[in-house]
């Protein structure tokens, strides 16, 4: 069990332009499960290898348990990851699969054997024991998978996006078994996903990524409430943030409407005001006019998409709200906003947000 | 689409000429007529002239009329002491070959699987021996390589202070194996290599995070892949290297090492014994060793189409 | 700009530029006998004999083995021969072989694992047994000389391997893309020809290579059932093994030619030869 830090780690693939991984800088503390999200491209599982030494690193260190591992072979790290495809040993039968890092140490056979039941119970895995890998649903392999590298008891355990290959219900099942494990193992985790459901649901902490960049790393709901950037306000959150482009003075104008923000004249300059699907409030005498389009009614919420004339042009909005909701396509309504919104400057740097 | 369901779709009306059983088999009847005709055909006459004392009336001293002999023919063969070194010739040939190129072959692909500057030319230049006429192939290694008066094995050695080696007559076996494995080489390392590359890198990863050194991976988890192709390699070059003619006839002319099986049925018949229904006893006799063998292929083959339904 | 790293971790550049340069070493050695006959074949057959250089290099034995000499196979002829032979029993098998890889791959037969293995069966049985009546045959119906005679058992020796390979390449099309022709009902024929061929084709070429490489080079029946100036390319190379003075030079110069067009040949092919190989045998 140990910390993890990447230190201005960087990779620059051969022939590229642009690093995939640019100077990244993470302290991951120990027993903590980080992860690391972002859309495709955004250097995550990239990041991921270079911990485990799969990707060499062009500049920079990561260190694991205080110590420069950069020039240390995967196998001398004492890491164990879970491989997106599962990357089971085809000709190995389920125990022997899990056994594998063990015989390579050298355990004796009785004491690999041990271990190796003790979490084909933990995970279910027991009548499979003797099965190869082409005999297993998807869910079994990746119980197979995750088992290998608990049996290895190691410093950090590096997935990469190990529920990807199951069908919905199963991941939403294994993500909260995952997290119960994480959090009984108490073992440094750092997990990589392109949803960002996940990320919030799982992590203690989560790394935001961009094109090689860090955009930020906090507790999620600091991540929810707080974001640094444009970006990640609209990577965070379901449906995605509404984002408006206003300028800034002591109101904004939304679709028509003036909407007081706070005391200090602002100067007219551009900016983009975000603002969630909550905090749009439909019905009612609200200031702003707006055009119902569709209706999603999900249940226990609905969502609500409308269109609003803003600054000339339309813009799609949308707005969650209770059920039950009476409206339907093609009503006018008119919005309030209530809650906290955003205001992000030319830079895409979240400036200030303020209450209403 | 695994056999199952294939045989259960397949279950219409044989018989009737325009049921679907029939028109699977249009498509395949050409082919397999053909194929019928000419190999089949001859074979079976074959077996008739292994009845019969047939001989080329022209070439023999004393004519005599062709008549039945009954199983004559096949009860000399097993007095025949050529015949027994011919097939265990053959045998030796053969396996030599299979395992030498199948080895050699492998360890090419291994070097050659890992990116280098100018790989693309070196595989290149290790192909070509295989793309090569049989023939040509024995006549650079007889002339070029391992003739006593002008070859160049020779003249590096009488220079290194070594005497000359006669290579082809005292060591008539292993300079035909030496030609062969040259030859097919090439094709082991092309399958080989192809083996090496489908084996998925995130098993190797995998693999390299778990422990294991590069000799242990090659051990536990490639060779085991690489099954399937040695299997492959090894069958396909037995079919064609137990049939090896070109490099006998050219480097030795046949002779105690290095005459295999075709080649003394040849002997026997066309190639200077014109005793055609002795040859055809012979060539019978190896027929049917053929088909043991090749019900032990089978086996081999029938695993590959197994895995093939599993994928 | 940094141009990052193409070594893995903890890898030694030395240790992976040494396997580098072995596989150099070992790639030029194997191909020695071949380098040096075609350094032989400029030769002059003095210095050919004695593996020397003094009296320069020179196309000489090149025009000297092309012009012919009456009563002896000529490189005229021999090559005629061949590339007939070679071209229209590959096209025949390849006729052949596509239809007969589509009833064992895309709508089998019943009995398909049996037809398969009987087509592999046919190569067990060695030439040699069946040449004699073949010869008899051939004789009586003065096919002796002929390219037909090699042209209908070339076909024989390469269906099998036509066979197995094609419909390797068939079983890659995806199903879907059968199933949506066989709604719209097209015939086998335009099936074959608008979605099987063009996602097959890569691999009909490397099949018909391989079918070119083995007739090119077929040298027993070719030697059985031609007189000796009437037959194909190797056995005009042999042909060039004299008793009298050297020939050395001479030799390797036909070798070189001979072997030239299937060696360029398998050199632009090779991509597609080893997927060939690999899939063809293996899927």
């Amino acid at each position: 069990m140990a910390a993890v830090t990447y230190d201005e780690a960087t990779r620059l693939y051969p022939g590229t332009p642009r690093p995939a991984v640019d100077k990244l800088n993470l302290s991951i503390e120990d027993g903590e499960l980080l992860v690391l999200v972002g859309p495709s491209g955004s250097g995550k599982s990239t990041a991921l290898r270079m911990l485990a030494g799969l990707e060499p690193l062009d500049s920079g260190r990561i260190l694991i348990g205080g110590e420069d591992v950069s020039a240390v072979r995967p196998r001398d790290r004492d890491i164990a990851m879970v491989f997106q495809n599962y990357a089971l040993y085809p000709n190995l039968d389920v125990a022997q699969n899990m056994g594998f890092a063990l015989k390579q140490q050298g355990v004796a056979k009785e004491e690999r054997t041990k271990r190796v039941n003790d979490v084909a119970k933990l995970l279910d895995l027991e009548p499979y024991l003797d099965r190869k890998p082409r005999n297993l649903s998807g869910g079994q392999r990746q119980r197979v998978a995750m088992g290998r590298a608990i049996v290895r008891h190691p410093q950090v355990y590096l997935m990469d996006e190990p529920l990807s290959n199951l069908d919905a219900k199963l991941r939403v099942q294994t993500r909260a078994e995952l997290v119960e494990l994480q959090t009984r193992l108490a073992v440094t985790t750092v997990y990589v996903t392109h949803d960002q459901v996940e990320a919030m649901t799982m992590g203690h902490r989560v790394a935001v990524l961009r094109d090689g960049e860090l955009q930020q790393c906090d507790a999620p709901s600091t991540l929810y409430h707080e974001p640094a950037n444009l970006f990640v306000a609209g990577f965070i959150g379901s449906p995605a943030m509404n984002m408006l482009p206003v300028s800034v003075g002591r109101t904004v104008n939304v679709a028509g409407a003036e909407i007081r923000i706070g005391d200090t004249p602002g100067g007219g300059e551009r900016a983009t005001l975000g603002f969630r699907p909550e905090t749009v409030l439909v019905g009612g005498e609200g200031p702003i006019p707006a055009r119902v389009r569709v209706v999603e009614d999900l249940g226990s919420e609905v969502f609500v998409h409308l269109v609003i004339e803003h600054e000339g042009g339309e813009h799609r909005i949308v707005a969650k709200v209770d059920p039950p909701f009476a409206g339907k396509s093609d009503d006018d309504v008119r919005l309030t906003l209530r809650g906290a919104v955003h205001l992000f400057d030319s830079t895409e740097v979240r400036r200030a947000t303020v209450t209403l | 689409m695994t056999a199952a369901a294939v045989d259960v779709a397949l279950k219409g009306r044989v018989g009737d000429p325009f049921s679907s059983a029939w028109r699977r088999r249009l498509p395949l009847l050409p082919a397999l007529l053909y194929s019928i005709a000419i190999t089949q055909l001859p074979f079976l006459v074959s077996i008739y002239y292994s009845f019969t004392n047939l001989k080329d009336k022209t070439q023999s001293l004393i004519p005599e009329p062709t008549k039945f002999v009954g199983i004559d023919n096949y009860k000399q063969i097993f007095s025949d002491p050529f015949f027994r070194q011919a097939m265990w010739t053959s045998v030796k040939m053969t396996v030599l070959a299979v395992v030498l190129s199948l080895v050699i072959g492998t360890a090419f692909a291994i070097l050659l699987d890992r990116k280098f500057v100018g790989r693309g030319l070196i595989r290149t230049l290790l192909i070509t021996p295989f793309l090569l006429m049989p023939v040509v192939a024995a006549l650079i290694w007889k002339q070029q390589m391992f003739s006593s008066l002008f070859g160049v094995l020779n003249k590096a050695l009488t220079f290194l202070g070594f005497n000359s080696v006669q290579f082809i007559s005292d060591h008539p076996l292993g300079s035909i194996v030496t030609v062969l494995v040259w030859q097919w080489t090439p094709f082991m390392m092309l399958i080989m290599l192809a083996g090496l590359q489908s084996q998925p890198s995130d098993i190797i990863e995998a693999a390299n995070v778990d422990g294991a050194s590069a000799l242990g991976i090659f051990r536990q988890l490639t060779l085991p892949h690489l099954r399937r192709y040695l299997e492959l390699g090894a069958l396909l070059g037995c079919i064609y290297i137990v049939q090896a003619f070109d490099a006998i006839d050219v480097m030795t002319g046949g002779g105690p090492g290095s005459t295999n099986v075709p080649y003394y049925v040849y002997e026997q018949s066309i190639g200077g014994g014109f005793r055609y229904g002795a040859a055809s006893a012979y060539a019978i006799v190896v027929v049917i060793f053929a088909i043991i063998i090749a019900t032990f292929a089978l086996r081999v083959l029938s695993s590959l189409f197994k895995d093939e339904e599993r994928a | 700009m940094k141009r990052g790293t193409r070594l893995g971790v903890g890898e030694r550049r030395a240790l992976v530029a040494g396997l580098g340069v072995l596989a150099w070493v070992v790639g030029l050695l194997w191909i020695f006998p071949v380098a040096w006959t075609v350094f032989t074949s400029f030769k002059t057959e003095q210095d050919a004999a004695a593996q020397t250089l003094h009296h320069g290099l020179g196309l000489g034995r090149y025009s000297d083995v092309s012009h012919s000499t009456a009563g002896t196979l000529s490189l005229q002829t021999a090559f005629t021969n061949s590339f007939v032979v070679v071209v229209v029993s590959t096209l025949i098998v390849l006729l052949l072989a596509l239809p007969a890889a589509y009833a064992l791959a895309i709508r089998p037969v019943h009995k398909w694992r049996d037809v398969l293995f009987f087509f592999i069966s046919t190569k067990f049985l060695p030439v040699v047994a069946s040449i004699f009546p073949i010869y008899v045959y051939a004789e009586k119906w003065n096919l002796i000389g002929t390219r037909t005679i090699l042209i209908v058992l070339y076909i024989a020796i390469n269906l099998p391997l036509a066979i197995w390979m094609t419909r390797s390449f068939f079983m890659e099309v995806p199903r879907e893309l059968i199933e949506a022709a066989e709604i719209d009902g097209t015939s086998l024929v335009n099936q074959l020809r608008s979605v099987i061929l063009p996602i097959a084709a890569p691999g009909i070429a490397a099949t018909a290579l391989l079918c070119v490489i083995f007739a090119w080079n077929e040298y027993f029946y070719a030697l059985q059932l031609n007189f000796a100036s009437g037959s194909t390319m190797p056995q005009w190379v042999i042909s060039n093994v004299s008793t009298r003075g050297n020939f050395l030079a001479k030799l390797s110069a036909a070798s070189i030619i001979a072997c030239l067009p299937v060696v360029l040949a398998g050199w632009a092919a090779q991509k597609r030869m080893i997927r060939g190989l690999s899939m063809g045998a293996l899927k």
